[in-house]
């Protein structure tokens, strides 16, 4: 398991080739080991034949001698029948009679007329049954010789089995050799198919990667060429998936700046009602200067009529150029960012009757590292989407808590939560597109404008009812704020 | 013993030879039958008479010496070549010095060959070269093998040699067997199947020549006395016939032609002679000597 474990670490193009050859190779084992089985079988049932042959014609000829006890006659014999060009030789045939006692062998020297057979070399032999000794290289077979029903003597034949025994190391060394041929050139041959197999999941998987870095391309018309009919059809589908996403980015692209729009009209919006508001009591304080300026108390409350609702008007320009003036990129996020947060919010507001509270605000210092425009753009967003979600006439808190090392804005809203699509776009760094089932781009804004400033979100439940979703940015380096720009 | 009893013995001993001669050999009685341009002629085991180039050499030559067909014969014991002469089924034959003194009466001598110039030879004693014995004394329980039963160098010199000493083979020997050849006796003792072995001294000679790497193990512990060389015997009844005589006088004229000396230098001998059959009294007086014993 674990081989198959540390096998599974490679590429297909590797792995496919390794167990071919491992599966090859246990094939080749298997079969070596039943054709050396058989040709065993073979070459001892030959032997055994060739044997048994040999020790018929000889018991037949050597029978009368026996009988006799002529020595010389059996020696005669002996040398006479040994055949001189069978692949298994007699090396040496011994005849005894009943008890062991030596009449004659082919070889006297080593086993001498007369004498008793040795227990060492009688011990070679089992039974009548032949044994072939593949460490000597030699096969050992007694037979008996009778005459009318008695046992009148005995003939030890040992065969030189080497050529056998050579024979199977040939085939041996054959299959080694075929066998680990054919491996290679299996796994050379399974290599490169698979290969060419997996070449398409390749190209496929260089793309799809590419696609997670931002550069998702379509595959070309070379490598779709080269490819094959089911490769062509994967690859077809891939590059209908970009050109869908590319129009899903397109889609995106155009939402965004529709939202860009909304926000802007929203706005205007915002900053018409601001300014509409006091310009009828501007009007009407001029109306009454025109008719009763001559009233010096007239004259006085109209003109602090008028300077008062000037001043709103003047508040509301310089939010607005706060927002949007050229500068904005390198200034550090300060409390009077969250007024006028909370000016350019306050249209919204009314109309829910809803009321904004931001704690700390009086005590709170500049947000040192921290862009003011992103960052009033990612507070107005969640704020924003905390109105959305509650009621009318709810109170709609933003806590700030400044530390050396972090700051945290957290929006606690009376709504009923965010839902999944949503928490994910916040709480995932990794999103790229804006997911399905989200109406706007408000949330999926924040979610770029927190990667840019590194900020992390965390979204919990407000009890007993609505949602305490909080931002926190880290303290940031100056340069950081012109890269966050 | 009287001369009445003698002519018994002989003729009981005729009869004998010649009912074991038609039981041993009832196909040559029938095929060979009597060919009036045929010599036939045996051969016994002393010679090397497995060598088919011999019987070859002999063949064309008695055929060119005698004009007649020569039919040969080979037999396996000295007994069944000398049963096949005696009782006349053989023209001739080649035998040893043995058979030819037990059947003196019924045989008469053709030709004897010449080893060396003289028409004489010995008997050997031999045993593995590497042993450590130089007499006789010390082969006592060896297995010892002789060639022929009724082989002069081959069986009764031994036999007369142990007798001399007071020996009997059957208990000095562990065991005794009989190769019937001269060759299978140097083979027997060459391989070690025997530890001696008695034998023809002009075979031994003659193989150290032809095959020296089997000879070579074996050595001689005892050279014999010489006797009379085995000689080329006919059946008394046969010997003033024109093919013995033209027979004989082809052997005495081997040395005069190329056949001749073909088959002489073959045999390693120089030639053919008359001798009287006295040659063969020492293989007599051995006979004698053991006479109740054999």
């Amino acid at each position: 398991m674990r081989l198959f474990g540390w096998v599974g670490n490679f590429s297909s193009a590797v792995r496919i080739p390794v167990m071919v050859m491992l599966l090859m190779a246990a094939v080749s084992i298997v079969l070596s080991e039943r054709v050396l089985t058989r040709l065993s079988q073979n070459q001892e049932s030959y032997l055994q034949g060739l044997a048994s042959s040999y020790l018929d014609g000889v018991a037949a000829s050597v029978s009368p001698s026996i009988l006799r006890r002529d020595s010389w006659e059996i020696y005669d014999t002996l040398l006479r029948m040994k055949p001189h060009k069978a692949s298994v030789l007699p090396r040496e045939t011994i005849v005894t009679d009943a008890d062991d006692i030596i009449l004659a062998s082919d070889k006297p020297e080593a086993h001498p007329t007369l004498k008793l057979m040795g227990k060492a070399f009688r011990g070679e032999f089992k039974n009548t049954q032949m044994r072939l000794d593949t460490t000597s290289e030699l096969a050992f077979q007694m037979r008996p010789i009778s005459h009318q029903g008695e046992t009148i003597g005995k003939v030890y034949v040992v065969f030189d089995a080497s050529s056998l025994l050579q024979e199977r190391r040939d085939v041996l060394l054959a299959l080694l050799l075929t066998n680990g041929l054919l491996t290679v050139l299996l796994a050379g041959v399974g290599f490169l198919t698979v290969r060419r197999m997996v070449r398409p999941m390749q190209i496929l998987e260089s793309h799809l990667k590419n696609a997670t870095s931002g550069g998702l391309e379509p595959i070309s018309n070379e490598e779709f060429q080269k490819a094959g009919r089911d490769a062509k059809r994967i690859f077809a589908a891939f590059n209908q998936l970009v050109s869908a996403e590319r129009d899903r980015e397109k889609l995106v692209d155009s939402l965004t700046k529709e939202e860009r729009l909304a926000c802007l009209g929203r706005l205007a919006s915002g900053m018409a009602h601001e300014i509409n508001n006091p310009l009828g009591g501007l009007l009407n304080a001029i109306d009454t200067l025109k008719k009763h300026g001559d009233r010096k108390s007239v004259r006085l409350q109209s003109t602090d009529l008028i300077r008062r609702g000037l001043l709103g008007i003047r508040d509301v320009v310089q939010a607005t150029l706060a927002t949007y003036r050229p500068e904005r990129n390198s200034r550090s996020f300060t409390g009077q960012d969250l007024s006028d947060i909370s000016l350019l919010l306050r249209p919204e507001l009314k109309s829910r009757s809803q009321k904004l509270k931001i704690t700390n605000q009086q005590s709170l210092g500049v947000f040192e590292g921290l862009p003011a425009g992103p960052m009033r753009q990612a507070i107005m967003n969640l704020v924003l989407n905390a109105v959305k979600a509650s009621p009318d006439g709810a109170e709609i808190l933003l806590a700030i808590d400044q530390t050396n090392n972090a700051s945290t804005f957290s929006i606690i809203d009376q709504g009923e939560g965010l839902s999944d699509p949503e928490s994910k776009i916040l709480e995932s760094r990794q999103i790229k597109g804006v997911p399905d089932g989200i109406s706007g781009l408000g949330l999926w804004v924040v979610r770029q404008i927190g990667n840019e400033i590194n900020a992390t979100f965390t979204i919990r439940a407000n009890k007993p009812r609505g949602t305490i979703v909080t931002m926190t940015v880290p303290t940031q380096r100056s340069e950081a704020i012109d890269a966050a720009a | 013993m009287s001369y009445s009893c003698k002519r018994i013995t002989t003729s009981r001993r005729r009869f004998v030879l010649s009912s074991a001669a038609l039981l041993l050999a009832p196909k040559a009685s029938f095929a060979q039958k009597p060919r009036k341009s045929a010599i036939r002629f045996g051969l016994t085991p002393v010679f090397l008479n497995d060598d088919l180039q011999l019987l070859s050499v002999i063949r064309t030559y008695l055929e060119a010496a005698t004009g007649y067909k020569i039919d040969l014969t080979t037999r396996r014991t000295y007994q069944e070549v000398t049963a096949l002469l005696i009782s006349g089924q053989l023209d001739a034959a080649w035998i040893c010095g043995y058979p030819f003194v037990k059947y003196r009466t019924e045989l008469d001598l053709v030709a004897v060959p010449q080893w060396n110039g003289k028409p004489l030879y010995q008997s050997y004693l031999i045993t593995k070269t590497d042993r450590n014995v130089t007499e006789l004394s010390d082969l006592a329980g060896d297995i010892h093998a002789f060639s022929d039963p009724n082989s002069n160098s081959g069986y009764l010199v031994t036999m007369a040699l142990l007798h001399k000493n007071e020996l009997n083979s059957e208990t000095f020997f562990e065991k005794t067997l009989f190769t019937y050849s001269h060759r299978n006796v140097i083979r027997a003792v060459a391989s070690g199947l025997v530890q001696s072995g008695s034998v023809d001294g002009y075979i031994w000679e003659i193989m150290r020549e032809i095959d020296p790497d089997l000879v070579a193990k074996t050595k001689i512990i005892r050279k014999s006395e010489w006797f009379g060389f085995p000689p080329i015997a006919t059946s008394r009844q046969f010997a003033d016939s024109p093919k013995i005589k033209a027979l004989k006088a082809a052997f005495l004229a081997s040395n005069n032609t190329e056949d001749g000396r073909a088959m002489l230098n073959y045999l390693r001998l120089s030639g053919f002679t008359q001798a009287p059959s006295s040659l063969f009294d020492p293989v007599a007086q051995n006979l004698k000597s053991l006479k109740g014993v054999l």
